[in-house]
């Protein structure tokens, strides 16, 4: 039998209970408090689904490693205050950025706590455009539409620049971020670290995109989908590929009825969820950050919800009756749902468009890609390489402009002239709406303060030739034909 | 004799034949059980043979669970009188008076002893003690009513046993102090609140010794004039003030009381009590018996142990510790006295004649008692009888004997007393316990 207690041993372990108790909860206080203060991984979540495709994360701030990808959110907000030199004009809005009132980050940013609050691109940042009816108007914004007015290599090389900039220093940060807020000494501690960390990770990046370089800038609205990709994910040497791989930024509303097409430019993928996780890794995420179930939302979303926008403004019915037929006889066939071609790849000897964009997609890369994922159920398995450029469905193509894969024709009107009489050279960047030719007005070169991007279809990978269909028509057909797909 | 010191002092029941009693005080040198020893019978018997007037007892539990610690000897049953009458001989031997402390522990229980180590000591309350962490338990009705009985039958063997006179020790944070002060008390029935309610249960236990000895038996209560129950530890409760006292002293004058003898603090020992130092490395070599006895016990003697912690114990103790040692009490017995008839006594520090004779002399009190110098001076009564205002090694008020009593045989353990000679201090020390029942010789006292 156990001997008994007396009443100090008793008492003496019940408060040493006690005192264990309170250090236990102190402990999990202290934890709690670090924990939602520093979280390794805590994204700010939005309800509405609008809200969630602008700001959500997908992940692209998340952390691989010791180093997170995502910008820390405080040095974001300073590099214009620190680095005015570096931009062309106002802050971030220089480079295309759409703000909302009341939002201090553009859409296109998700947050999420990395120990400190970042900022990563989800898919708004390139899906997302605005639409102006005049230069005094205030601008739409059209969720879906491509980014007609971001500009992410600049963005890119204005990061890139702010980091290797010899004031970029932990001190320097610092203070300039308490300049515009408070930090406590331990949060001052951690952006300390974090300013060596981001130069870490943006210097990384420098490195792996340095071949940009030696190619035509993007411009606006464009991005390089796949040698970025080629660099950042797979460490492929660039010294013997030369391929310029610029295109135009795409719609992603309706993707419903999409679902077999082969999709992407060169139709190099025929199901959308491998598309959309390799878009996903375009726009920073890796296949361990990646935030699944964001995505998914977005991805349901795209399926059912939003719709292309209709025209807003008047419409010549005759005008576009006469147009639907012409459509019907010389574009339904390839672009319309339903159709027999639509979604399926024209060979490019056939299409003749600009093919720099189909050889930066290689067999190589296409192998390489179909391993992204091992291990895990959504394994990439359908990349391919492909020999032209698919047929896309026209919904809402009056908001696609530019167009042909590399933007390359500013508007519907001047895709259906000859090549020869298409543009040579067109601004992009600016956002108000052409209503006589479908597209947006392409010949302002700046506009209060902001210069916009002089597009030379001479350089590689610009080409606008090609695509030929409908340029036979008399110019009467031509008006009608644009008038009718206003309406698509 | 004109000095006043050595007038006869007349209680109602009582005469005394000067006015220096020997105030409470002995060591551990009865027997476990509470029986009393030879050692006991030397030990009382030298002050008598000094010439004090009157005896107090030290501490004598009414009950094993009220006890302080063990080798004390108690009361608590009729077993005890024939030690308790042998006692009153050797004493009244010297035309000395012997009054019998009647204690109860409550909390303050430094030493449980093997036969309350499973039960928690009795109190007015079930807070645990701040100073050394006495984990106590609130006393029911019944353990009230059982407690107030304990004292009356302690009385009854008293006189039984021929003693004088009985004090209720209701000072200094025993169990009385624990129902009288405020800072202490926190019952909600009819025992505690108001002042009457704590009071209450030493009104009821004077009631009983009453019933028991009848009205021509001397009784007098001890107790504090201040509880300075935040002397130490300024978040504990202050407790009783002197009009709280005069209040309750007035009750007890009442009650039949025949005296009350002054002291202050509200536990034992208090930086007032008793006045002087606290020897902290004599403390650290004995304090080691109370190890187990509380929960804060531990981290006091880490304290002790670690010079760099003690400036934590030194700031606690001192900084309210008055500079006065001898007559600490004085002024509140004065306020005390000035409101009562019965005979009022004081303690604190007194060693010097012409003090203690003011004192007496404009009305402070009716007489002191003395402790620590009558330790170190067992004769000290003669020595001023002899004409000397103070001895010629006076008591330093050290309280080397206290911290040393919980461990070893009581005595002067003040070394300069011995011009540095250790083993002439230990002998002085261990002379208590001669002569002894099986010494060849007696040593002394053979007149």
């Amino acid at each position: 039998m156990a001997e008994p207690l007396t009443p100090i041993e008793q008492t003496g372990r019940s408060m040493a209970a006690r005192v264990v108790v309170v250090l236990v909860m102190l402990v999990y206080i202290l934890g709690l408090f670090l924990f939602r203060r520093f979280n390794p991984n805590f994204p700010v979540v939005y309800t509405p689904i609008e809200d969630h495709f602008k700001y959500g994360s997908i992940g692209s701030e998340a952390a691989t490693g010791p180093v997170a990808d995502g910008i820390p959110y405080w040095i974001w907000r300073v590099l214009p205050d620190m680095f005015p030199d570096k931009l062309s004009g106002n802050g971030y809005a220089s480079f295309g950025f759409v703000f909302e009132p009341g939002q201090d980050v553009p859409i296109g940013f998700g947050r999420r706590r990395v120990y400190i609050d970042r900022l990563g691109m989800n898919c708004a940042i390139c899906h997302t455009g605005t639409v102006r009816d005049t230069p005094g108007s205030t601008p739409r914004i059209y969720l879906g539409m491509p980014a007609n007015t971001f500009d992410m290599q600049s963005y890119l090389r204005f990061l890139i620049a702010c980091v290797s900039d010899s004031r970029f220093t932990a001190d320097n940060v610092v203070r300039a971020i308490k300049a515009r807020t408070s930090l406590d000494p331990l949060e001052t501690l951690v952006y300390q670290q974090a300013v060596y960390a981001t130069r870490e990770v943006l210097l990384e990046r420098a490195g792996q995109l340095s071949f940009m370089s030696s190619r035509p800038d993007w411009g606006p609205g464009r991005v390089d989908t796949f040698n970025p990709y080629k660099t950042v994910q797979f460490n492929f040497p660039m010294d013997n590929d030369h391929s310029v791989g610029a295109t135009d930024l795409p719609s992603i509303w309706n993707q419903a009825p999409r679902i077999g097409m082969h999709l992407h430019w060169d139709g190099n993928n025929d199901l959308l969820e491998e598309r959309d996780k390799s878009a996903a890794l375009g726009a920073g995420v890796t296949p361990v950050t990646i935030d699944l179930k964001s995505i998914q939302r977005v991805e349901d979303w795209l399926l059912d919800g939003l719709q292309a926008p209709k025209y807003p403004y008047a419409i010549d019915e005759n005008l576009a009756a006469q147009g639907a037929a012409v459509y019907k006889s010389h574009c339904g066939g390839c672009h319309d749902f339903g159709s027999a071609y639509v979604g399926k790849v024209t060979p490019i000897e056939e299409i003749g468009t600009d093919r720099g964009r189909l050889d930066s997609y290689t067999y190589d890369f296409a192998a390489n890609m179909n391993l992204l994922y091992a291990g895990y159920p959504w394994r990439f398995t359908h990349f391919r390489k492909t020999n032209g450029y698919a047929n896309m469905p026209l919904d809402g193509v009056w908001l696609r402009a530019p167009y042909l894969h590399n933007g390359s024709v500013p508007t519907l009107r001047d895709l259906l002239e000859d090549p020869a009489a298409r543009p040579k050279t067109f601004y992009r960047g600016y956002d108000v709406y052409d209503r006589t030719k479908a597209g947006f007005v392409s010949d302002v070169s700046q506009e209060n303060g902001r210069k916009y991007f002089l597009y030379d279809t001479a350089l590689p990978g610009n080409g606008n030739g090609g695509h030929l269909y409908g340029t036979q028509l008399s110019p009467g057909e031509k008006d009608a034909l644009v008038e009718y797909m206003k309406k698509l | 004799m004109d000095d006043i010191i050595f007038q006869p002092l007349r209680f109602r029941n009582l005469t005394v034949k000067n006015r220096i009693f020997r105030s409470n005080i002995s060591g551990r040198f009865d027997n476990f059980d509470g029986s009393g020893s030879n050692t006991r019978l030397n030990w009382e018997e030298k002050f008598a043979r000094g010439g004090v007037g009157a005896i107090l007892s030290s501490f004598v539990a009414v009950s094993i669970h009220g006890r302080i610690m063990p080798n004390y000897a108690t009361i608590d049953s009729d077993d005890k009188i024939p030690f308790w009458r042998e006692v009153g001989n050797r004493v009244h031997a010297h035309d000395c008076r012997f009054i019998l402390q009647l204690s109860h522990s409550g909390r303050q229980q430094d030493v449980p002893g093997v036969e309350n180590q499973f039960r928690k000591p009795l109190s007015s309350t079930g807070s645990i003690e701040l100073f050394d962490g006495f984990v106590p338990q609130m006393m029911s009705r019944e353990d009230i009513r059982q407690t107030i009985h304990d004292f009356g039958q302690g009385a009854r063997r008293a006189r039984e046993a021929g003693l004088d006179g009985v004090e209720t020790h209701s000072a200094n944070g025993y169990l009385f102090t624990q129902f009288l002060s405020s800072g202490i008390n926190n019952r909600k029935d009819e025992y505690g609140g108001s002042l009457e309610n704590r009071a209450r249960f030493l009104l009821e236990a004077i009631a009983e010794i009453r019933k028991q000895v009848g009205d021509d038996f001397h009784v007098q209560v001890k107790i504090n004039g201040n509880d300075y129950g935040n002397a130490v530890f300024p978040w504990e409760g202050k407790g009783n003030t002197v009009e709280d006292t005069i209040q309750i002293c007035r009750w007890l004058e009442e009650a039949g009381v025949d005296a009350v003898h002054i002291s202050g603090g509200s536990s034992f020992p208090h930086p007032f009590n008793p006045p002087g130092g606290f020897p902290v490395d004599w403390a650290l070599r004995t304090f080691d018996v109370m190890l187990s006895s509380g929960i804060y016990t531990f981290r006091r003697y880490v304290i002790f142990r670690y010079r760099l912690l003690r400036p934590i114990f030194n700031f606690f103790w001192n900084r309210n510790k008055p500079d006065i040692v001898e007559g600490i009490n004085a002024d509140v017995a004065r306020q005390i006295k000035s409101h009562l008839k019965i005979p009022v006594l004081v303690t604190g520090g007194f060693q010097t004649a012409s003090i203690i004779r003011r004192y007496i002399g404009e009305g402070y009190c009716d007489a002191v008692s003395i402790a620590r110098a009558l330790v170190a001076n067992n004769d000290l009564v003669k020595i001023f009888a002899s004409g000397k205002d103070i001895p010629d090694r006076p008591c330093t008020h050290c309280n080397k004997c206290l911290v040393n009593a919980i461990k070893n045989p009581l005595g002067c353990y003040e070394l300069s007393r011995f011009d540095g000679d250790y083993d002439r201090m230990i002998e002085e020390v261990m002379s208590v316990f001669h002569p002894s029942p099986f010494d060849p010789v007696p040593a002394e006292g053979g007149d």
